[in-house]
């Protein structure tokens, strides 16, 4: 339980520290939110200054962050200044969104790459381990935003789904059923960019893993003893192999978290991706902390979810928590 | 089984999209509407739009970005417009308006017993009040720059009713052009939040659509966070067909937020939305390629009014620690310097590759695009890299032996061009002249640059040697190039904040924009406005590039499809398009 | 199993090989642009014409057929016919930036051209950008990946061996890293840099941006393993028996890594080979005019490009093959070492 605890007790100080650090870099990065205004040639810049003072960004960056911590402690995260509005119902109102995709995404790359990843080490050098190697390859080579254009594409071409969005703009007056189906057939096109562009990482985790333990001493000698080749896999192989794909899960919530960014910018899923690309690079200060915030927070969620299941797999770690040599 | 699945869709579609909509509302004896003779169309069903991101809100007095505006303006009302087609100032909320000899004093008369999109009537203290908005510094408005004349307020005064008179500080051509875009708005719904001191918050994307009515053709249905913003029709619009009808024929516009230009054109193309604009050349011709399979109408409007150009950085940098950039700037200054970049620029090439031939190169500021204000006199020299090295000569510059670029003192010429990463079109640019200039041993670098920490480095910092930048695009007058031209003004690029003009030609071209603005004759300001072009030409501070066309696409179903070289291109007469009877009768719509 | 061995190394030599000795095997300067031969799709070989079959092939010019006012599809001008010809004379290049050297693999005969993939939006030969970019390229790629490693190593072992505070402490770095908007730090380093940086400037910020920022996964994966290896029987027997903290890392903790270390190499180089695409909308990447696979992909993310001219993927596809190159010689270094160990 004290592990426990110790980890919540460092998530708080992460999170002070990630706060102070986005703060640092918002005062880095060059130009500021009311810069387009600049190229309007009908606002002068005495408006501009005006604007600026008008949202505190005239203060000094101590100030500005002590502020913000107070603020947030009491769960105000501060105001947009494109949207005019609190930060925390513009997250929320897209964060929903964003964990459905992350989770479905999520679920299904395990799902898929899990038994895959086993299968090809299991049959090391056979037709799957290769289409594994040269699938994962090309996944991996091509960027993201490519892989996702590409897909879209081909979308348009085929009319199989719709090109984007999550709902049909009619889909109010669907039956409770038509709308779980409207959503599926939207959330089916981001879901599988996600899932191609994060599965090829974990399949090669999962099999090089399982490999490795497959050559250990111990399983060979099992195998010596007579012990089947299913039983040896279930019982023997998998159990120890889990450490590293585990430590994977934590972040790979992490990478589909930051891969959904892109992936719904593209594919106009309204998640937080649009929302925090747009703030970054219109340099909207508190939209940009606040969902980095949150993506911090959720990442180190998964990260806790992740060791807490090392520890299940493998006790003798719990042990190590105690005594800190 | 399925065929019944079906049918039922259909009915749900149709039911769910337009049972809701307002019919329009009877004529009222004394209303006085807008008859729009030319126009005719049906009514009913809806069109869709694509846009790259969702607007910030939908308050008409804050609103900066062109995406909220873009919506905003389907809800508000003028008092004047510009007709995007004629580019021409026509009657709209106010029904006539009369100018003093003097061009101070504009009296303006009202459409009577019209009504807001919610039933409230419209009147003079609707006007007076949204003058006093837009102009108080409280709000921050970044219209009210607009309304400020040497720095005194335009005073507003209700005379009756229906009647409001506005006192200019001085004389200003063209002053009815910037009544377009200032939306008015309903102080009875207004005044409360403005006395309270929270105007700005007012009208934010969660507003109810209850509490926000304006004199637009459209008004607020529904706004889903990060979706789509639904717009229905106003039912007490105050425009009129040929056959009486009360208009729009639309009764619902809905705008999707699809994230990307790209993502605007599969949504185009695989029928999700129904317009697009902006488009560039490659994604046009995509378009022209698929047209037959998606059966949509595309215009070519010509060229626009944006200008794209070379900026060299002739900023003070006195108390700057910028020696590097100091030194170029011997360079930069000399006008036979940039007199020989401007002739060894390949136009022809950057309309070809940059804008696939849908393009028009560009000498001065005003394009062909602006037929009422272009100088047509001004020279357009070819290409000639022989040119470009006799001026580099006469001004004691020299080649060493490896073809290199050296200056009269010996130093290697070389500097880099910033532009933004985002913008694809203006980074080929730069590329294409990068090549060009190596013909005349200059070294040139491309810097992409993330497009605030560009703006940054030309509006700010000053750290940078050349920018390649677009401006216009707004108005076809040349008012809204004053802060470009006039020495003190805002968008000054090449010298930022002069105190007073720094090259005689810079005093004589402020003189002549300053003398324009308050010159009410169209031919003798026409006459000042070609001087300052052929100064502009002549002395450089941009090496102009060239200007996009304006091209725009619609499916087969949209009717009374009128793209404008002015922005907003598609959306100008939304009033007037509608679907295509085939279209409609699918759906199943009265 | 050695024959695919063999024929790996001799693949992995010929790229390097092909990449290295890039001036040479390429055609044309990676830089030259051909304003009328904008998006040439791919130059087609001929054997045969009308006057029968040629052993030596031959091209045919490539020109724009003109539709209206706009220019439309590219088409053979069948008059004239351009030999190919190996070892020949043309532009002028630097090998290894030292020896300058006009002598060419091969080229066409003088007016015709010879794109082997065909050319991007200025008429550049995208064959040879894609040997030249990949100089750039995989090099960065590598050292990116090997710096990335190298730190997430010794952090992940340290981490894992020592446990407690150390483990605490150094865990809670590697989460901040993950978590912090690095997209705005980059924006922010753009800033204090000088607009212009030379190329191995560029190079070197491209692989120290990236093991800044990669080193915390790797890191953290190791750590893992360290943790559960550590406690393994063994282990605490060894330890039992007094051997030393090094003797234990180096004996058992380590080899258990490999396996992890060399599967994290073989996905992390094309990762940041791609990288640059992203690094370079922050001008922090390879700027024109010099090639990368990184800004030549980036031209492909535009959807009209993307299905308008397809052979834009090449540098794409010279990188997918880098990557199965790569994963394989990490799988037969893999079972080199296990068959040592066992």
């Amino acid at each position: 339980m004290s592990y426990i605890l110790r980890r919540v007790l460092r998530a708080i100080l992460l999170s002070f520290a990630v706060s102070a650090l986005c703060f640092l870099f918002t005062e880095m990065a060059p130009g500021s939110f009311f810069d387009e205004m600049r190229l309007n040639p009908q606002i002068s810049p005495e408006t501009i200054f005006a604007l600026r003072s008008s949202y505190g960004l005239d203060q000094p960056l101590a100030v500005r962050y002590a502020r913000w911590v107070k603020a947030a402690l009491h769960a105000d995260l501060g105001y947009s200044i494109a949207y005019n509005m609190p930060v925390r119902p513009l997250l929320w109102s897209r964060a929903k969104n964003t964990l459905l995709l992350t989770v479905s995404a999520l679920a299904l790359t395990w799902l898929i790459s899990v038994p895959l990843g086993v299968w090809a080490a299991n049959r090391r050098g056979g037709w799957v381990d290769k289409a594994v190697a040269l699938g994962s390859s090309f996944v991996i080579s091509v960027p993201e935003l490519v892989i996702a254009v590409a897909l879209l594409a081909l979308v348009v071409r085929w009319r199989i789904l719709p090109v984007g969005g999550m709902m049909s703009a009619d889909s109010d007056a669907f039956s409770t059923l038509a709308k779980v189906q409207d959503l599926a057939r939207h959330l089916a096109l981001p879901v599988l960019i996600l899932v191609l562009c994060e599965i090829a990482i974990i399949v090669r985790h999962v099999r090089a893993s399982v490999l490795e333990v497959l050559g250990a001493t111990y399983v060979q000698a099992a195998r010596g003893l007579g012990v089947s080749q299913g039983r040896l896999l279930f019982r023997h192989v998998l159990p120890v192999a889990a450490n590293p794909a585990i430590s994977l899960l934590g972040f790979s919530l992490a990478g589909l978290l930051s891969g959904s960014l892109i992936v719904e910018v593209i594919c106009g899923w309204p998640g937080l991706g649009p929302l925090l690309l747009e703030a970054t690079l219109s340099r909207d200060l508190y939209l940009v902390i606040g969902g980095i915030m949150f993506s911090a927070l959720f990442m180190i969620g998964g990260n806790l979810v992740a060791d807490i299941m090392l520890i299940a797999v493998d006790p003798r770690i719990r042990k190590e928590g105690a005594d800190a040599r | 089984m399925k065929l019944i699945h079906l049918a039922l869709h259909v009915c749900l579609l149709a039911g769910a999209c337009f049972a809701a909509a307002p019919a329009p509302e009877a004529a009222k004896p004394g209303e006085e509407l807008a008859r729009m003779a030319g126009v005719t169309g049906r009514f009913g069903g809806g069109l869709t739009i694509g846009q790259r991101s969702e607007p910030k809100t939908l308050n008409p007095v804050t609103a900066t970005d062109a995406i909220s505006r873009e919506v905003i303006g389907r809800l508000m009302g003028d008092l004047i417009e510009i007709n995007r087609a004629s580019q021409l100032t026509e009657p709209a909320l106010a029904k006539s308006w009369k100018i003093s000899a003097d061009g101070r004093t504009f009296t303006l008369q009202l459409r009577k017993g019209i009504r807001f999109s919610d039933g409230h009537p419209f009147d003079a203290d609707d006007v007076v009040f949204s003058f006093n908005v837009y102009m108080d510094e409280a709000v921050d408005s970044p219209q009210r720059d607009l309304l400020i004349i040497d720095g005194k307020p335009i005073l507003v005064s209700k005379l009756d009713q229906y009647t409001v008179r506005f006192v200019l500080p001085r004389p200003y051509a063209a002053a009815e052009r910037i009544f377009d875009g200032l939306g008015m708005l309903p102080k009875h719904l207004l005044e409360k939040p403005y006395r309270e001191g929270h105007f700005a918050q007012a009208w934010s994307l969660n507003v109810p659509p209850t509490e926000i009515a304006g004199l637009g053709p459209f008004r607020l249905k529904q706004y889903v966070p990060g979706q789509r913003v639904v717009l229905e029709r106003n039912p007490y619009y105050w425009k009129v067909d040929r056959e009486n009808q009360r208009l729009p024929y639309l009764d619902e516009l809905v705008f999707l937020f699809v994230g990307t230009e790209d993502a605007q054109i599969m949504r185009f193309e695989a029928g999700e939305t129904d317009m697009v604009s902006h488009l560039s050349s490659e994604n046009y011709n995509l378009l022209a390629r698929e047209k037959s399979r998606i059966g949509s109408q595309l215009a070519d409007m010509g060229p626009g009014l944006e200008y794209n150009f070379l900026l060299f950085n002739l900023n003070d940098l006195g108390g700057k620690k910028l020696d590097e950039v100091a030194t170029k700037q011997a360079w930069f200054r000399d006008l036979k310097f940039r007199q020989a970049i401007n002739a060894a620029v390949d136009r022809q090439s950057i309309v070809r590759l940059v804008y696939g031939s849908r393009g028009a190169a560009l000498w001065g500021n005003v394009g062909p695009g602006n037929r009422l204000w272009v100088n047509q006199a001004l020279p357009h020299p070819t290409q000639s890299v022989e040119t470009a090295r006799q001026l580099l000569k006469s001004a004691g510059y020299s080649w060493n032996s490896a073809g290199q670029l050296q200056d009269p003192t010996g130093r290697l010429v070389a500097f880099s061009i910033i532009t933004s990463s985002s913008n694809s079109q203006r980074m080929k640019m730069a590329t294409l002249l990068q090549d060009d200039l190596s013909h005349l041993g200059m070294q040139v670098h491309v810097v992409p640059l993330e497009f605030r920490a560009m703006i940054d480095r030309v509006f700010q910092s000053f750290d940078y040697d050349a920018a390649i930048m677009g401006l216009g695009g707004g108005d076809a007058d040349p008012n809204p190039e004053m802060n470009v031209w006039t020495f003190n003004g805002t968008s000054h690029l090449w010298h930022m904040g002069e105190t007073q003009p720094a090259t005689e030609w810079e005093r004589e071209l402020d003189q002549l924009m300053q003398q324009q603005m308050v010159t009410l004759d169209y031919a003798k300001r026409k006459q000042l406005y070609d001087r300052a072009q052929q100064l502009i030409a002549e002395n450089l501070p941009f090496i102009f590039l060239g200007t996009p066309n304006i091209l725009a696409g619609a499916t087969a179903r949209v009717g009374n499809f009128h793209p404008a070289v002015l922005d907003p291109y598609t959306l100008w007469n939304a009033d007037e398009l509608y679907v295509r009877g085939s279209a409609l009768e699918n759906a199943g719509v009265r | 199993m050695r024959a695919k061995v063999l024929v790996v190394i001799a693949l992995l030599l010929g790229l390097h090989l092909a990449l290295l000795l890039a001036g040479f095997v390429a055609p044309y300067d990676p830089t030259a642009q051909n304003r009328e031969l904008s998006y040439c799709p791919p130059t087609r070989l001929h054997f045969e014409d009308g006057s029968g079959f040629h052993l030596r092939p031959f091209v045919y010019a490539s020109a724009v057929v003109m539709e209206g006012d706009q220019a439309g599809s590219y088409q053979e001008d069948r008059n004239h016919e351009y030999s190919l010809r190996w070892l020949v004379t043309g532009p002028s290049y630097k090998l290894f930036g030292i020896y300058e050297s006009t002598v060419h693999l091969f080229e066409v005969d003088e007016p015709g051209r010879i794109f082997l993939i065909g050319t991007d939006a200025y008429g550049r030969d995208e064959f040879s950008r894609v040997l030249f970019g990949g100089q750039l390229s995989v090099s960065a790629g590598i050292v990116a990946t090997l710096i990335t490693l190298l730190a997430g190593s010794i952090v992940g072992i340290i981490a894992g061996y020592y446990g407690g505070w150390v483990d605490e402490l150094l865990m809670g770095v590697n989460e901040l890293f993950l978590s912090l908007p690095w997209l705005y730090f980059l924006l922010g380093v753009r800033a204090f840099l000088p607009l212009h940086l030379s190329t191995l400037r560029t190079f070197f910020l491209l692989t120290g941006v990236i093991g800044l920022i990669g080193w915390a996964r790797p890191a953290r994966l190791l750590r893992g393993v360290v943790l559960s290896s550590r406690n393994r029987n063994y282990v605490l027997a060894a330890r039992g028996f007094g051997a030393t903290d090094s003797y234990l890392l180096r004996r058992h903790i380590l080899p258990e890594l490999f396996g992890l270390l060399l599967t994290q190499a073989a996905l992390l180089v094309p990762r940041y080979i791609a990288a640059e695409a992203t690094l370079s909308f922050f001008g922090l990447g390879v700027n024109e005019p010099a090639a990368s696979w990184g800004n030549m992909l980036s031209a492909l993310q535009q959807y009209s490009v993307l299905v308008s001219y397809g052979w834009l993927l090449a540098p794409a596809g010279a990188l997918v093959v880098t990557s199965v190159l790569y994963s394989s010689l990490a799988e037969v270094f893999h079972s080199r070492l296990k068959s040592h160990t066992t």
